[in-house]
């Protein structure tokens, strides 16, 4: 009987020590989010209303950045933008917010809205998991994944949140 | 208590139906150089030398890209809370006006007023033209589009927003798939700049242009000594009290003519009413009334210019 417990535990301790590592990953992945630690860059216009990018995320665990791909990609249209790609004219995509300050001055909604499974997800589609990995050094995996952004809806979301001003608006 | 509350809410409203400032009005066009490529343009003989204008109706009529643009650019303003104004409602509606009043009577047999100015001022207008021109690029087998956009203040003649480029090439994409790709890559650009307009307009308020001029019967000119200083220069100080921050430029100064660009006016009067070219350059007409007795008639053009012709009305 003890001998049962003791591979039970066995077998349960890594599995609970790697939902730790993950989660202190994915945490780890949120705060390089917010430290704009991923790249953006546009791939091509999309249907009308949306916005295909490719979205460059850093991890120790490719899966980690790859899962973190479409919250950067939100992000990243909303204080960013994404350069387009001169050789290919392929234009860039402007960000959203305009004012470098809105992400403090709108805290709680932007906590809230990239919150795990939070609001972001409902703007953003994973069109394509290529194989793009490429391994910086020991640690560190770098992990492109191509995205589709509601771009429109987006935009109307914040406006109606006031994050970004309507072209009517004043009017 | 029913009254209190009854008088709030009217107030409030009130106050909030005058907090809005007047909306400009935008129309997308085909640019001339367009027309002229595709030979939308018609020829009229000014005085023994030919001249050519686009003819927006030939073109409309004739060109289903340039109504699949039209309309793309107008269904992506509408979805941005900025519907557009219709080039070829607005001409249809111009016709069918003069075709109205041409056949317009009163019981007496007077026809309806028109001055040359009026019938001057009847064409198809916008605050804000949306021009367009493109091309297409053939090498080899491959085509693409050099596709540009201007957004073009009316009265002032700047260009306020603008995006243009060249798409990627294709083999295989027919002509309005690559129209519509070009009017989907450039719309964002152009919207974000002119969206930095309004924020300018709302900061520095509206630019506008006044032009003061005189009738020849008018004993009164820019340059007679009227209190203690010319008539030009009493304007000039007008205008500098009542513009945002007293931005304007006076761009021509003679005795029969003033002429002021890049005048900033504020959208709101004192009492927070919005205003609008021809109320704010009203003031300047009861002003020379009011202090020098000076009569003096107010045209407009549009939101943006103001005209003041002093001597009578």
């Amino acid at each position: 009987m003890k001998k049962l417990l003791l591979i039970a535990l066995i077998a349960i301790i890594p599995a609970i020590a790697g939902a730790g590592t993950d989660k202190r990953k994915t945490k780890k992945a949120n705060k390089e989010t917010t430290e704009w630690r991923y790249e953006l860059e546009a791939q091509a216009t999309g249907q009308q209303g949306t916005k295909v990018i490719k979205v460059w995320s850093y991890s120790k665990k490719p899966s980690v950045a790859r899962n973190q791909a479409p919250k950067n990609a939100i992000h990243g249209i909303i204080f960013k933008g994404a350069p387009g790609i001169r050789e290919q004219r392929i234009a860039p995509v402007l960000a959203l917010v305009k004012n470098p300050k809105m992400a403090e001055e709108k805290a709680d909604f932007f906590t809230a809205f990239f919150a795990d499974g939070g609001d972001f997800m409902k703007y953003v589609s994973v069109t394509d998991v290529a194989n793009d990995v490429v391994k910086l050094d020991r640690k560190t995996y770098k992990v492109g994944v191509t995205v589709t952004v509601q771009y429109d809806a987006l935009r109307k979301a914040l406006e109606q949140e006031g994050v970004v001003r309507s072209l009517g608006s004043g009017f | 208590m029913k009254k209190i509350i009854f008088t709030a809410i009217f107030v409030c409203l009130s106050t909030l139906s005058m907090a809005q400032a007047k909306k400009p009005t935008l129309m997308v066009v085909p640019s001339d150089v367009w027309c002229n490529l595709n030979n939308y343009m018609s020829e009229f003989d000014n005085q023994g030398v030919t001249e050519k204008y686009p003819n927006y109706d030939l073109a409309l009529q004739s060109d289903p890209d340039l109504l699949l643009v039209v309309s793309k650019i107008g269904e992506m303003m509408a979805e941005r809370g900025f519907p557009l104004k219709d080039l070829a409602s607005t001409l249809k509606s111009l016709k069918q006006q003069t075709a109205e009043e041409s056949v317009t009577s009163s019981k007496s047999g007077d026809m309806i007023a028109e001055s040359p100015l009026d019938q001057l001022n009847k064409i198809a207008k916008a605050d804000i033209i949306i021009q367009m021109t493109w091309s297409i690029n053939k090498t080899g087998p491959k085509k693409s589009i050099t596709f540009n956009l201007q957004g073009l203040d009316a009265y002032t003649n700047k260009q306020i927003a603008a995006s243009s480029g060249t798409g990627a090439p294709s083999f295989a994409s027919e002509i309005p798939v690559l129209l519509e790709e070009s009017v989907l890559s450039h719309i964002d650009q152009f919207n974000s700049q002119l969206q930095g307009h309004f924020d300018d307009l709302f900061t520095n308020g509206r630019e506008v242009s006044l032009l003061c001029k005189r009738w020849s019967g008018s004993d009164m000119d820019f340059e007679s000594e009227v209190g203690d200083d010319e008539l030009g220069v009493l304007i000039e100080d007008w205008v500098a009290d009542n513009t945002v921050k007293g931005r304007f430029s006076t761009s021509e100064y003679s005795e029969n003519k003033l002429s002021f660009d890049q005048v900033r006016i504020p959208l709101y009067n004192e009492s927070g009413r919005a205003i609008d070219t021809r109320r704010w350059a009203n003031g300047l007409r009861k002003y020379l009334k009011k202090e020098y007795q000076i009569e003096a008639k107010l045209s407009t053009k549009g939101l943006g210019k103001a005209i003041i012709t002093l001597g009578e009305k």
